[in-house]
């Protein structure tokens, strides 16, 4: 029998939150892992994927135990951000 | 050493009381070293502010040590919270991510950070190393608005093996860098025949000492 490996799946907003363990076969990439973990119907597509904290191609392939994450974008541009709270120290 | 009748009381009975935060309030790094010290007599049973009264009573019957107030230099008891980001502000620096010792909190760089409420210990560790203060802490309630009661041990155990997940983890991670690191200078020393910077420089001081600068 083939390998099998088992990954986390995650996508998360502000009020709810996802978190589902799925499994391989060994060598499955990031785009089947979240395919798989029927959290796509939640995510805008296609996903930016990333593995624990590192934004990854969906072609990336998994290790046991990876937790395969969708992001979303920031609300405000960063410098933008800086520039307000700068105004309001002042 | 702390003992029950005549026998000691080993870390990991000590260590299924504790609620596996891993908050650090109680001085150690964790809730497992925590338990190795009071194993070995070096911590007193009050110091842990979120497993509070609770969990003194149970470490009290355990050890057979007396039930003393939660010692105030460590922190109070207070209702279980669980980290929030408020996502006007947030920039994603990935700052908070290693520093959650359970890996609650799903983001990367560039990207909107969000904490998964249900994986929270509430430990507050994620507070600080926040450049824009846009991690709060809100009060813990389940599906239906109330208060999520203390930790339970099957929670405490999830929380347990989360941490252990995340530290297996980080060493991991820290071991690629290394290896990543020593690939790329071997390729460089491959490619130049110069080992270092330093050796390089020790060469050219051998050359100057020798008399002949070119």
């Amino acid at each position: 029998m083939a390998e099998r490996i088992v990954v986390e799946v995650s996508y998360a907003l502000p009020q709810r939150q996802w978190l589902v363990r799925v499994e391989l076969a060994a060598g499955s990439t990031a785009e089947q892992a979240w395919q798989a973990s029927g959290l796509a119907e939640h995510a805008p597509d296609p996903p930016d994927l990333g593995i624990h904290g590192l934004a990854c191609t969906a072609g990336t392939p998994l290790r046991e135990g990876d937790r395969v994450e969708a992001y979303r974008p920031l609300v405000f541009d960063p410098k933008e951000s800086r520039r307000r709270r700068a105004v309001k120290r002042i | 050493m702390p003992r029950r009748g005549t026998q000691p009381v080993n870390a990991d009975a000590i260590d299924a009381l504790l609620p596996q935060t891993q908050c650090t309030r109680c001085g150690y790094s964790g809730c497992r070293p925590y338990a190795e010290a009071i194993a070995a007599g070096e911590a007193a049973i009050n110091q842990c502010p979120p497993g509070g009264a609770a969990t003194i009573e149970a470490l009290a019957r355990l050890t057979g040590l007396p039930a003393l107030p939660l010692n105030p230099t460590n922190g109070v008891e207070q209702a279980r919270k669980v980290a929030f980001i408020l996502e006007e502000h947030c920039i994603g620096c990935t700052k908070c991510l290693p520093a959650c010792p359970v890996d609650a909190i799903i983001g990367a760089s560039k990207r909107m950070h969000t904490v998964i409420v249900a994986e929270c210990t509430g430990c507050e560790l994620c507070i600080a190393p926040c450049p824009v203060d846009c991690i709060v802490l809100v009060a813990d309630s389940a599906a239906d608005g109330a208060p999520r009661g203390p930790i339970e041990a099957s929670e405490a155990a999830h929380f347990r093996q989360r941490h252990a997940a995340h530290i297996t983890r980080a060493e991991r991670r820290r071991a690629d860098q290394v290896a990543k690191i020593e690939t790329r200078r071997e390729a460089l020393r491959q490619q130049s025949g110069a080992d270092t910077l330093a050796e390089v420089i020790a060469r050219a001081r051998a050359r100057r000492a020798s008399g002949n600068p070119l």
